[in-house]
Protein backbone atom coordinates (compact mmCIF):
# COMPACT_ATOMS: atom_id res chain seq x y z
CA UNK A 1 0.00 0.00 0.00
CA UNK A 2 2.54 2.57 1.10
CA UNK A 3 4.67 4.05 -1.60
CA UNK A 4 8.36 4.32 -0.93
CA UNK A 5 9.65 7.87 -1.26
CA UNK A 6 12.66 6.74 -3.26
CA UNK A 7 10.57 5.92 -6.28
CA UNK A 8 9.77 9.57 -6.80
CA UNK A 9 12.13 11.91 -8.53
CA UNK A 10 14.12 13.72 -5.87
CA UNK A 11 14.89 17.17 -7.14
CA UNK A 12 17.60 19.52 -5.99
CA UNK A 13 15.19 22.42 -6.28
CA UNK A 14 13.41 23.13 -3.01
CA UNK A 15 10.26 24.51 -4.63
CA UNK A 16 10.00 21.46 -6.80
CA UNK A 17 10.40 19.14 -3.81
CA UNK A 18 7.64 20.99 -1.98
CA UNK A 19 5.33 20.81 -5.00
CA UNK A 20 6.05 17.12 -5.56
CA UNK A 21 5.53 16.18 -1.92
CA UNK A 22 2.21 18.08 -1.89
CA UNK A 23 1.12 16.20 -5.02
CA UNK A 24 2.10 12.90 -3.40
CA UNK A 25 0.07 13.71 -0.30
CA UNK A 26 -2.91 14.67 -2.45
CA UNK A 27 -2.79 11.34 -4.26
CA UNK A 28 -2.52 9.40 -0.98
CA UNK A 29 -5.47 11.30 0.47
CA UNK A 30 -7.54 10.87 -2.68
CA UNK A 31 -6.90 7.12 -2.79
CA UNK A 32 -7.82 6.62 0.87
CA UNK A 33 -11.10 8.47 0.24
CA UNK A 34 -11.94 6.84 -3.06
CA UNK A 35 -10.91 3.29 -2.21
CA UNK A 36 -11.24 2.96 1.58
CA UNK A 37 -10.46 -0.77 1.44
CA UNK A 38 -7.24 -0.27 -0.50
CA UNK A 39 -6.61 -1.13 -4.13
CA UNK A 40 -3.93 -2.34 -6.51
CA UNK A 41 -1.47 -0.06 -8.20
CA UNK A 42 -3.08 -0.32 -11.64
CA UNK A 43 -6.49 0.66 -10.33
CA UNK A 44 -4.85 3.38 -8.29
CA UNK A 45 -3.14 4.75 -11.38
CA UNK A 46 -6.30 4.82 -13.46
CA UNK A 47 -8.46 6.30 -10.73
CA UNK A 48 -5.92 9.10 -10.26
CA UNK A 49 -5.77 9.66 -14.00
CA UNK A 50 -9.54 9.92 -14.32
CA UNK A 51 -9.99 12.17 -11.30
CA UNK A 52 -11.02 15.67 -12.30
CA UNK A 53 -10.53 17.04 -8.79
CA UNK A 54 -6.91 15.92 -8.77
CA UNK A 55 -6.39 17.46 -12.19
CA UNK A 56 -7.62 20.85 -11.00
CA UNK A 57 -5.58 20.64 -7.82
CA UNK A 58 -2.32 19.62 -9.48
CA UNK A 59 -2.64 22.23 -12.21
CA UNK A 60 -2.94 24.85 -9.48
CA UNK A 61 0.09 23.47 -7.60
CA UNK A 62 2.22 23.31 -10.73
CA UNK A 63 1.11 26.83 -11.64
CA UNK A 64 2.37 28.13 -8.31
CA UNK A 65 5.60 26.21 -8.75
CA UNK A 66 5.98 27.56 -12.27
CA UNK A 67 5.45 31.14 -11.13
CA UNK A 68 8.18 30.74 -8.49
CA UNK A 69 10.50 29.08 -11.01
CA UNK A 70 10.07 31.77 -13.61
CA UNK A 71 10.77 34.47 -11.06
CA UNK A 72 13.94 32.60 -10.14
CA UNK A 73 15.46 31.60 -13.45
CA UNK A 74 13.49 33.53 -16.09
CA UNK A 75 12.57 32.14 -19.47
CA UNK A 76 14.32 28.87 -20.29
CA UNK A 77 13.16 25.90 -22.41
CA UNK A 78 12.10 24.25 -19.17
CA UNK A 79 9.81 27.07 -18.03
CA UNK A 80 8.44 27.40 -21.56
CA UNK A 81 7.58 23.69 -21.68
CA UNK A 82 5.97 23.91 -18.25
CA UNK A 83 3.99 26.96 -19.37
CA UNK A 84 2.60 25.14 -22.41
CA UNK A 85 1.79 22.08 -20.30
CA UNK A 86 -0.02 24.24 -17.77
CA UNK A 87 -1.97 26.07 -20.46
CA UNK A 88 -3.24 22.70 -21.69
CA UNK A 89 -3.94 21.59 -18.12
CA UNK A 90 -5.87 24.74 -17.37
CA UNK A 91 -8.02 24.34 -20.48
CA UNK A 92 -8.69 20.74 -19.42
CA UNK A 93 -9.52 21.83 -15.87
CA UNK A 94 -12.00 24.40 -17.16
CA UNK A 95 -13.65 22.20 -19.76
CA UNK A 96 -13.74 18.93 -17.83
CA UNK A 97 -14.29 20.09 -14.27
CA UNK A 98 -15.66 23.63 -14.81
CA UNK A 99 -13.41 24.61 -11.94
CA UNK A 100 -11.17 27.56 -11.33
CA UNK A 101 -8.71 27.61 -8.44
CA UNK A 102 -6.97 30.91 -7.83
CA UNK A 103 -3.22 30.91 -8.43
CA UNK A 104 -2.62 33.11 -5.40
CA UNK A 105 -4.15 30.75 -2.87
CA UNK A 106 -1.94 28.51 -0.72
CA UNK A 107 -3.21 24.96 -0.57
CA UNK A 108 -1.52 22.61 1.91
CA UNK A 109 -0.72 19.08 0.82
CA UNK A 110 -3.38 16.39 1.21
CA UNK A 111 -6.64 18.16 0.39
CA UNK A 112 -9.56 16.81 -1.60
CA UNK A 113 -11.48 18.72 -4.27
CA UNK A 114 -14.66 17.21 -5.65
CA UNK A 115 -14.58 15.22 -8.86
CA UNK A 116 -17.98 16.62 -9.83
CA UNK A 117 -16.46 20.04 -10.41
CA UNK A 118 -18.08 23.48 -10.56
CA UNK A 119 -15.63 24.83 -7.99
CA UNK A 120 -14.75 28.52 -8.02
CA UNK A 121 -12.31 28.44 -5.15
CA UNK A 122 -9.74 31.00 -4.04
CA UNK A 123 -9.04 30.92 -0.30
CA UNK A 124 -5.98 32.61 1.15
CA UNK A 125 -5.03 29.29 2.74
CA UNK A 126 -6.58 25.84 2.79
CA UNK A 127 -5.37 23.51 5.52
CA UNK A 128 -4.29 19.90 5.36
CA UNK A 129 -6.95 17.20 5.25
CA UNK A 130 -9.80 19.46 4.12
CA UNK A 131 -12.57 18.30 1.80
CA UNK A 132 -14.42 20.55 -0.63
CA UNK A 133 -17.44 19.09 -2.37
CA UNK A 134 -19.04 20.10 -5.65
CA UNK A 135 -20.48 23.51 -6.63
CA UNK A 136 -18.65 25.45 -3.94
CA UNK A 137 -17.65 29.08 -4.23
CA UNK A 138 -14.94 30.52 -2.00
CA UNK A 139 -13.74 34.03 -2.63
CA UNK A 140 -13.53 37.69 -1.83
CA UNK A 141 -16.60 39.74 -1.05
CA UNK A 142 -17.83 41.78 -4.01
CA UNK A 143 -16.80 45.39 -3.41
CA UNK A 144 -15.20 44.43 -0.11
CA UNK A 145 -11.56 44.41 -1.13
CA UNK A 146 -9.36 41.51 -2.16
CA UNK A 147 -9.19 39.74 1.22
CA UNK A 148 -10.24 36.11 0.98
CA UNK A 149 -11.17 33.48 3.59
CA UNK A 150 -8.65 31.42 5.55
CA UNK A 151 -9.66 27.78 6.00
CA UNK A 152 -8.05 25.65 8.68
CA UNK A 153 -7.13 21.99 8.73
CA UNK A 154 -9.55 19.05 8.53
CA UNK A 155 -12.48 21.22 7.45
CA UNK A 156 -15.42 19.57 5.70
CA UNK A 157 -17.25 21.79 3.22
CA UNK A 158 -20.44 20.35 1.77
CA UNK A 159 -21.91 20.86 -1.69
CA UNK A 160 -23.48 24.17 -2.83
CA UNK A 161 -21.70 26.26 -0.20
CA UNK A 162 -20.71 29.89 -0.64
CA UNK A 163 -17.93 31.22 1.58
CA UNK A 164 -16.82 34.81 1.14
CA UNK A 165 -15.28 37.80 2.84
CA UNK A 166 -12.51 38.33 5.36
CA UNK A 167 -13.26 35.33 7.58
CA UNK A 168 -11.49 32.47 9.25
CA UNK A 169 -12.75 28.91 9.53
CA UNK A 170 -11.18 27.04 12.43
CA UNK A 171 -9.64 23.57 12.37
CA UNK A 172 -12.08 20.67 12.19
CA UNK A 173 -15.11 22.83 11.36
CA UNK A 174 -18.02 21.46 9.35
CA UNK A 175 -19.94 23.55 6.82
CA UNK A 176 -23.20 21.78 5.98
CA UNK A 177 -24.50 21.65 2.38
CA UNK A 178 -26.08 24.83 1.05
CA UNK A 179 -24.54 27.24 3.56
CA UNK A 180 -23.94 30.89 2.71
CA UNK A 181 -21.15 31.83 5.09
CA UNK A 182 -19.67 35.26 5.66
CA UNK A 183 -18.63 35.09 9.32
CA UNK A 184 -15.92 33.42 11.38
CA UNK A 185 -16.43 29.80 12.41
CA UNK A 186 -14.66 28.58 15.55
CA UNK A 187 -12.75 25.29 15.56
CA UNK A 188 -14.86 22.09 15.58
CA UNK A 189 -18.12 24.04 15.10
CA UNK A 190 -20.90 23.30 12.60
CA UNK A 191 -22.27 26.10 10.42
CA UNK A 192 -25.48 25.85 8.38
CA UNK A 193 -28.20 27.94 6.81
CA UNK A 194 -28.62 30.89 4.50
CA UNK A 195 -27.44 33.23 6.05
CA UNK A 196 -25.29 30.94 8.18
CA UNK A 197 -25.51 30.32 11.90
CA UNK A 198 -23.48 28.10 14.20
CA UNK A 199 -25.79 25.19 15.00
CA UNK A 200 -23.44 22.99 17.02
CA UNK A 201 -20.06 23.11 18.72
CA UNK A 202 -17.49 20.44 19.46
CA UNK A 203 -18.61 18.21 16.61
CA UNK A 204 -16.11 15.62 15.47
CA UNK A 205 -16.21 15.37 11.68
CA UNK A 206 -13.64 12.56 11.40
CA UNK A 207 -16.26 10.05 10.21
CA UNK A 208 -17.50 12.55 7.63
CA UNK A 209 -14.01 13.14 6.31
CA UNK A 210 -13.27 9.46 5.80
CA UNK A 211 -15.88 8.94 3.13
CA UNK A 212 -17.24 10.95 0.25
CA UNK A 213 -20.80 10.87 1.54
CA UNK A 214 -22.65 14.16 1.66
CA UNK A 215 -25.98 13.03 3.15
CA UNK A 216 -25.79 15.17 6.25
CA UNK A 217 -28.53 17.53 7.28
CA UNK A 218 -29.09 20.07 10.03
CA UNK A 219 -31.85 17.82 11.39
CA UNK A 220 -29.05 15.61 12.72
CA UNK A 221 -27.97 18.51 14.93
CA UNK A 222 -31.24 18.98 16.83
CA UNK A 223 -30.66 21.02 19.96
CA UNK A 224 -29.95 18.98 23.13
CA UNK A 225 -32.91 20.41 25.03
CA UNK A 226 -35.38 19.15 22.41
CA UNK A 227 -33.66 15.78 22.41
CA UNK A 228 -33.90 15.49 26.20
CA UNK A 229 -37.58 16.53 26.14
CA UNK A 230 -38.64 13.70 23.84
CA UNK B 1 -33.80 47.99 -30.39
CA UNK B 2 -30.14 48.82 -30.00
CA UNK B 3 -27.83 48.46 -32.99
CA UNK B 4 -25.79 45.27 -32.88
CA UNK B 5 -22.50 47.13 -32.83
CA UNK B 6 -23.41 49.16 -29.75
CA UNK B 7 -24.62 46.06 -27.92
CA UNK B 8 -21.30 44.27 -28.51
CA UNK B 9 -19.37 47.37 -27.49
CA UNK B 10 -21.36 47.58 -24.24
CA UNK B 11 -20.66 43.89 -23.52
CA UNK B 12 -16.94 44.39 -24.04
CA UNK B 13 -16.80 47.56 -21.96
CA UNK B 14 -17.95 45.66 -18.89
CA UNK B 15 -14.63 43.81 -19.00
CA UNK B 16 -12.29 46.53 -20.15
CA UNK B 17 -12.18 48.26 -16.77
CA UNK B 18 -12.16 51.73 -18.25
CA UNK B 19 -9.36 51.02 -20.73
CA UNK B 20 -9.92 52.07 -24.35
CA UNK B 21 -11.49 49.45 -26.60
CA UNK B 22 -8.52 48.69 -28.78
CA UNK B 23 -8.05 45.41 -30.64
CA UNK B 24 -5.40 44.29 -28.16
CA UNK B 25 -7.48 45.02 -25.05
CA UNK B 26 -10.57 43.41 -26.58
CA UNK B 27 -8.71 40.25 -27.53
CA UNK B 28 -7.17 39.85 -24.09
CA UNK B 29 -10.57 40.41 -22.47
CA UNK B 30 -12.13 37.84 -24.79
CA UNK B 31 -9.47 35.21 -24.12
CA UNK B 32 -9.55 35.60 -20.37
CA UNK B 33 -13.27 35.78 -19.75
CA UNK B 34 -15.31 32.74 -20.63
CA UNK B 35 -18.49 34.65 -19.74
CA UNK B 36 -17.77 37.22 -22.43
CA UNK B 37 -17.34 34.47 -25.03
CA UNK B 38 -20.69 33.00 -24.04
CA UNK B 39 -22.41 36.40 -24.28
CA UNK B 40 -20.94 36.98 -27.74
CA UNK B 41 -22.26 33.63 -28.97
CA UNK B 42 -25.67 34.49 -27.53
CA UNK B 43 -25.62 37.87 -29.33
CA UNK B 44 -24.72 36.12 -32.56
CA UNK B 45 -27.76 33.89 -32.15
CA UNK B 46 -29.98 36.93 -31.57
CA UNK B 47 -28.63 38.44 -34.74
CA UNK B 48 -29.59 35.29 -36.64
CA UNK B 49 -33.15 35.63 -35.33
CA UNK B 50 -33.11 39.21 -36.59
CA UNK B 51 -31.80 38.06 -39.97
CA UNK B 52 -34.43 35.36 -40.28
CA UNK B 53 -37.14 37.99 -40.66
CA UNK B 54 -35.42 39.64 -43.62
CA UNK B 55 -35.44 37.87 -46.94
CA UNK B 56 -32.21 39.46 -48.19
CA UNK B 57 -30.37 38.08 -45.15
CA UNK B 58 -31.31 34.46 -45.76
CA UNK B 59 -28.09 33.51 -47.60
CA UNK B 60 -26.21 34.53 -44.44
CA UNK B 61 -28.18 32.00 -42.43
CA UNK B 62 -26.71 29.08 -44.37
CA UNK B 63 -23.26 29.32 -42.75
CA UNK B 64 -24.54 31.26 -39.74
CA UNK B 65 -26.95 28.76 -38.20
CA UNK B 66 -24.59 25.74 -38.09
CA UNK B 67 -21.82 28.02 -36.81
CA UNK B 68 -24.08 29.26 -34.01
CA UNK B 69 -25.25 25.77 -33.09
CA UNK B 70 -21.69 24.48 -32.85
CA UNK B 71 -20.46 27.50 -30.90
CA UNK B 72 -23.38 27.36 -28.47
CA UNK B 73 -22.84 23.63 -27.91
CA UNK B 74 -19.14 24.22 -27.22
CA UNK B 75 -19.93 27.01 -24.73
CA UNK B 76 -22.53 24.87 -22.99
CA UNK B 77 -20.35 21.79 -22.87
CA UNK B 78 -17.05 23.41 -21.99
CA UNK B 79 -18.04 26.25 -19.67
CA UNK B 80 -21.51 25.24 -18.51
CA UNK B 81 -22.96 28.66 -19.39
CA UNK B 82 -26.48 28.23 -20.74
CA UNK B 83 -27.77 31.45 -22.31
CA UNK B 84 -30.90 30.39 -24.15
CA UNK B 85 -32.41 32.36 -27.01
CA UNK B 86 -35.72 32.51 -25.13
CA UNK B 87 -34.09 35.09 -22.85
CA UNK B 88 -34.01 38.72 -23.89
CA UNK B 89 -30.82 40.19 -22.50
CA UNK B 90 -30.09 43.90 -22.69
CA UNK B 91 -26.71 45.33 -23.71
CA UNK B 92 -23.82 45.30 -21.27
CA UNK B 93 -24.46 41.83 -19.85
CA UNK B 94 -21.68 40.26 -17.85
CA UNK B 95 -21.26 36.67 -16.63
CA UNK B 96 -18.70 36.82 -13.85
CA UNK B 97 -17.67 33.16 -13.70
CA UNK B 98 -18.32 30.07 -15.74
CA UNK B 99 -20.12 27.00 -14.46
CA UNK B 100 -23.82 26.32 -14.08
CA UNK B 101 -25.22 29.65 -15.31
CA UNK B 102 -28.70 29.31 -16.78
CA UNK B 103 -30.58 32.27 -18.26
CA UNK B 104 -33.77 31.27 -20.05
CA UNK B 105 -37.25 32.57 -20.76
CA UNK B 106 -36.82 35.95 -19.09
CA UNK B 107 -36.10 39.61 -19.78
CA UNK B 108 -32.97 41.28 -18.46
CA UNK B 109 -32.35 45.01 -18.69
CA UNK B 110 -29.18 46.89 -19.50
CA UNK B 111 -25.96 46.39 -17.58
CA UNK B 112 -26.90 43.29 -15.57
CA UNK B 113 -24.32 41.04 -13.91
CA UNK B 114 -24.73 37.40 -12.94
CA UNK B 115 -22.36 35.13 -11.04
CA UNK B 116 -21.64 31.43 -11.26
CA UNK B 117 -24.35 28.80 -10.64
CA UNK B 118 -27.04 31.46 -11.14
CA UNK B 119 -30.44 30.41 -12.45
CA UNK B 120 -32.55 33.18 -13.99
CA UNK B 121 -35.82 31.94 -15.43
CA UNK B 122 -36.59 28.34 -16.18
CA UNK B 123 -36.88 26.52 -19.48
CA UNK B 124 -40.07 24.80 -18.38
CA UNK B 125 -42.06 27.68 -16.88
CA UNK B 126 -44.62 29.52 -19.01
CA UNK B 127 -43.66 32.92 -17.62
CA UNK B 128 -40.21 34.04 -16.63
CA UNK B 129 -38.92 36.85 -14.45
CA UNK B 130 -38.53 40.41 -15.64
CA UNK B 131 -35.32 41.97 -14.39
CA UNK B 132 -34.65 45.70 -14.60
CA UNK B 133 -31.53 47.66 -15.53
CA UNK B 134 -28.27 47.42 -13.64
CA UNK B 135 -29.26 44.47 -11.46
CA UNK B 136 -26.44 42.55 -9.76
CA UNK B 137 -27.21 38.87 -9.20
CA UNK B 138 -24.63 37.06 -7.10
CA UNK B 139 -23.42 33.50 -7.36
CA UNK B 140 -25.78 30.58 -6.66
CA UNK B 141 -28.79 32.94 -6.69
CA UNK B 142 -32.12 31.80 -8.13
CA UNK B 143 -34.71 34.06 -9.79
CA UNK B 144 -37.17 31.55 -11.18
CA UNK B 145 -40.84 32.53 -10.95
CA UNK B 146 -42.72 35.25 -12.84
CA UNK B 147 -41.43 38.03 -10.60
CA UNK B 148 -40.42 41.62 -11.33
CA UNK B 149 -37.01 42.76 -10.08
CA UNK B 150 -36.62 46.54 -10.01
CA UNK B 151 -33.81 48.62 -11.48
CA UNK B 152 -30.52 48.62 -9.62
CA UNK B 153 -31.52 45.84 -7.23
CA UNK B 154 -28.84 43.63 -5.67
CA UNK B 155 -29.47 39.94 -5.13
CA UNK B 156 -26.90 38.56 -2.71
CA UNK B 157 -25.08 35.26 -3.31
CA UNK B 158 -27.23 32.27 -2.48
CA UNK B 159 -30.52 34.19 -2.41
CA UNK B 160 -33.72 32.79 -3.92
CA UNK B 161 -36.15 35.43 -5.16
CA UNK B 162 -39.80 34.43 -4.78
CA UNK B 163 -41.64 37.77 -4.88
CA UNK B 164 -41.39 41.17 -6.54
CA UNK B 165 -38.33 43.19 -5.57
CA UNK B 166 -38.46 47.02 -5.52
CA UNK B 167 -35.80 49.13 -7.23
CA UNK B 168 -32.43 49.49 -5.50
CA UNK B 169 -33.27 46.86 -2.87
CA UNK B 170 -30.80 44.43 -1.34
CA UNK B 171 -32.09 40.86 -1.13
CA UNK B 172 -30.57 38.05 0.93
CA UNK B 173 -31.58 34.62 2.12
CA UNK B 174 -33.65 31.67 1.05
CA UNK B 175 -36.52 32.59 0.61
CA UNK B 176 -35.25 36.04 -0.27
CA UNK B 177 -36.15 39.06 1.81
CA UNK B 178 -35.33 42.71 1.34
CA UNK B 179 -32.93 43.72 4.11
CA UNK B 180 -32.54 47.32 3.06
CA UNK B 181 -33.53 49.68 0.30
CA UNK B 182 -31.64 52.38 -1.48
CA UNK B 183 -28.47 50.29 -1.88
CA UNK B 184 -26.18 51.57 -4.59
CA UNK B 185 -24.70 48.54 -6.35
CA UNK B 186 -22.39 50.55 -8.60
CA UNK B 187 -19.55 49.88 -6.15
CA UNK B 188 -19.77 46.13 -6.74
CA UNK B 189 -20.60 46.22 -10.44
CA UNK B 190 -17.60 45.85 -12.71
CA UNK B 191 -16.64 49.22 -14.10
CA UNK B 192 -18.08 50.10 -17.46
Amino acid sequence: MSRTPGRWVVSQNRNERVALSAIREDIEFYITLRHPGGCGSLRRFFSCLSSRGLLVLEVQRLMRHYNALRRQIGWTPRTLALKLLLLLGRIMAITLAKSDISETSTLDGGVYLSDHGYLIVGPRRLGRGSLIHQRVTIGAKAGGGPIKPVIGENVWIGPDCIIYGQIEIGDGATILPGTVLSMNVPAHAVAAGNPATIIAREFDNAALRQSLRTDIDRAQFASPCIRSGT
Amino acid sequence: MHPFRDVIRADFERWLDGRPMTARNSCSALLRNQGLQAVLVYRFGRQLVWAKRRLWCWPLLVPGVPLYLIAAAVIRGCYGIHLFQSAQIGPGFSVQHFGGVEVANCRLGEGCTVGQQTKVGSKMAAEGPEVGDGVWIGGHAKVLGPVRVGDGATIAPGARVTKAIPARAFVVGDPGRVVFRGYDNRQIQPKS
